[in-house]
């Protein structure tokens, strides 16, 4: 019942918006009530999961502790964004810069967007998480093109044609996964546990080489370098709000696929080929965009590649494996929190200065007092200083793989030393100096406030204290990943 | 499931893999056009076969929506896109034609190496069906790669899903007939999408070729 509430929610909601005409109100309304909706049935199920180990709808829906881990991500950005948005696009339309009915297309395809993630994460089927993931893609193609500029449907273009040239390579790496079931006929609904049960019948060259095409199919949407290109300019055009929701939620959902045909890889043909292969796109993930923060201009293309660097560091955590993998997924729950706050906070500079490029941005500090404190939190959080949770993540990956891996976590720790160098520098052009004059002291409003300030709290909170339910789904999840 | 057919198997996988080829060199949007719309039927007349050894209504539904999807909703689109603003002919491509010809040559050879081996678990017929498709979706792949045009980028990847879904065919993996809907439809959404997005560039643009996107240049 939570699960059904859980996926059928957002999907009324994008019904709902679908009817609504020149209420902006209403459209605001379900797409909050929707994502209350979906937090209050996540909690639910994550209760369940802990008592139960999973929790079904059947035949065709299943979340285990893995999945709830990435369920909770979604649903806990998935409210902060939708919050956040009602005092985004007020602001946005009082200056004009967007009309009802490209807000009600917003809300339309934000709550899309989250359902398409619920139904990815939460379905028993292989292609369906599939389909639903290309169904990420379609519906926020137009939110990147969301401000209908030359620059936005030229990257929401690049978004559409090297996500669905990714997803297709991932499909065709699911149908070598499916050779293991041939002969299961057309009505079998071939799930996730068959095609596991079945990986010692796969040929362990058709193992590896679909291997690589999931890695390199569903590594393009989680942003592995060098699949990575879309990133950085998806996210500088879309809407604040959806910017967190691709550097959280959808992030983890593309990773958490990758994950699933892993455990199948692992049981056909042994661990290894699958963790190497997450170790190399890990550490090339963690080294590229660390030089390109380092010399970055534009601070969302920056949390962009901070956001490749920590998918990158999540799979060395995979690769390493056993604390590595508790630990990648420690570091996935901080750094959705992390994320969103900085995309969110710099949303409010956003708002206020009109302009993403860092050289113009200065003395946020004066204006946006509460702002720039929750990005100073953010900016401090993401690049993994104590005592922030990323900081105890990052630090006991790392640990995992010194013994056979010294080399990888030498260059990594190198690397996460530029990031740091980078954000810190960033961060100070921003935060302090003196202000353009014109520009008047005050944040826009609570609803751009309470939101980051909640994450905040809970970042904060939780880097001190994981309760014990979250800790006994993290390590249900690492011993299957394991 | 198509014993005794593989005279015909063989010439369908051909047209997908020939299809594939010659959107390298056409230099007309419309038989850039016409080709995935052949490339479309050989999948449909594969679907349909597959259909004789499964039959069921509701696959049988899914395959007539593929085919109506993929045989005439999408050129219909096309061509409307072609007409409504003058796109006779496509942008060019990266390589020449020589170059493109021996670089599609390559790939067939690399694919060969590569696969070969992998696909030991199928009889010969078979594992020559597979090799075929394997080759089309390398080749589409780079269609992308190799052409400028937005409009020949979309067929590309149409392409490489016809020659996904032919993979999947010649190697027993159909879907059920749910899940083909659901393929289907994000097809037809895909379709729709970049449908609006190529008139959007050449209202915006002037001019479907990619490498005059220059605007996220900062």
């Amino acid at each position: 019942m939570f699960l059904l509430a859980l996926i059928i929610s957002p999907l009324l909601a994008t019904a709902l918006c679908f009817f609504v005409k020149k209420r902006t109100g209403l459209l605001e309304f379900f797409t909050i009530v929707a994502s209350t909706v979906e937090l209050v049935a996540g909690f639910f199920i994550f209760f369940q999961v802990v008592a139960n180990g999973n929790y079904f709808f059947e035949p065709y829906f299943i979340v285990d502790s893995l999945s709830t881990l990435v369920m909770l991500t979604t649903v806990v950005v998935g409210l902060a964004a939708a919050v956040y948005s009602v005092g985004y696009l007020r602001v946005e339309a009082d200056k004009h810069y967007v009309n009802f009915a490209q807000i009600k297309l917003y809300y339309l395809l934000f709550n899309l967007f989250i359902a398409a993630m619920l139904l990815a994460v939460a379905t028993v089927n292989p292609i369906f998480t599939w389909i639903m993931i290309e169904a990420t893609t379609l519906s926020t193609t137009f939110l990147i093109r969301f401000y209908n500029k030359a620059a936005t449907i030229e990257a929401a273009w690049k978004f559409l044609i090297l996500n669905s040239i990714g997803l297709l390579l991932g499909f065709f790496g699911s149908m070598l996964f499916f050779t293991s079931v041939t002969g299961a006929g057309i009505n079998n609904f071939i799930s996730w546990q068959i095609l596991l049960n079945n990986a010692v019948h796969l040929n362990p060259l058709i193992a590896k080489i679909a291997f690589i095409f999931v890695i390199v199919g569903y590594g393009t949407k989680a942003g592995f370098v060098p699949m990575h290109t879309w990133k950085p300019d998806a996210y500088n055009k879309a809407p604040f709000p959806v910017a967190a929701l691709f550097s959280g939620p959808l992030l983890n959902v593309a990773l958490l696929t990758i994950l699933r045909y892993k455990f199948i890889v692992d049981a056909a043909i042994g661990s290894s080929f699958a963790q190497n292969l997450m170790i190399f796109f890990g550490i090339i993930s963690i080294v590229v965009p660390a030089f390109i923060i380092l010399v970055q201009r534009n601070y969302k293309r920056l949390f962009a590649y901070s956001s490749i660097e920590h998918v990158g560091i999540m799979a060395l955590g995979f690769g390493f494996g056993g604390v590595g993998t508790i630990f990648a997924l420690v570091h996935m729950i901080y750094h959705s929190l992390a994320k969103s706050i900085l995309f969110l906070s710099s949303g409010n500079i956003m708002l206020k200065y009109g302009s993403t490029k860092i050289f113009n941005v200065k003395g946020v500090f004066s204006l946006l007092p509460v702002t720039s404190i929750m990005f100073l939190v953010g900016v401090l959080a993401i690049t993994g200083v104590p005592p922030f949770g990323i900081f105890i993540s990052e630090f006991n990956i790392l640990s995992a793989g010194i013994g056979n891996f010294w080399y990888i976590v030498v260059l990594a720790m190198i690397a996460l030393v530029l990031v740091f160098i980078g954000f810190l520098k960033r961060a100070v052009d921003m935060l302090f100096g003196q202000p353009a004059d014109g520009l008047v002291k005050g944040e826009a409003s609570m609803y751009t406030v309470l939101p980051v300030v909640v994450l905040v709290v809970m970042l904060l909170v939780g880097s001190f204290y994981l309760p014990q339910s979250i800790w006994a789904l993290i390590h249900s999840a690492a011993a299957a990943i394991n | 499931m198509f014993e005794n057919s593989s005279q015909l198997l063989f010439i369908l996988g051909s047209i997908v893999f020939i299809s594939g080829v010659s959107l390298h060199l056409v230099k007309k949007n419309f038989l850039a056009v016409c080709l995935y719309i052949f490339q479309s039927l050989a999948i449909g007349a594969l679907l349909l076969l597959s259909l004789f050894s499964n039959f069921s209504v509701l696959l049988l539904l899914a395959v007539i929506c593929t085919i109506v999807v993929k045989g005439i909703i999408a050129p219909f689109f096309f061509t409307k896109l072609i007409k409504k603003n003058q796109l006779q002919f496509s942008a060019s491509t990266y390589l020449n034609t020589p170059l493109t010809l021996l670089s599609v040559a390559l790939i067939v050879m690399i694919v060969r190496i590569i696969f070969l081996k992998a696909l030991t678990s199928f009889d010969e017929v078979s594992s020559d069906l597979l090799l075929l498709s394997l080759a089309s979706i390398f080749v589409s792949v780079f269609v992308l790669i190799n052409r400028k045009g937005a409009l020949s980028q979309i067929l590309g990847v149409l392409s490489l899903e016809n020659s996904i879904v032919s993979f999947a065919l010649f190697a027993g993996l159909e879907q059920s007939p749910a899940l083909q809907f659901g393929i289907t439809f994000n097809i037809l959404v895909w379709v729709l999408i970049s449908s609006v997005f190529v008139t959007l560039i050449y209202k915006q643009f002037g001019t479907l070729d990619v490498t005059s996107m220059k605007k996220l240049i900062e």
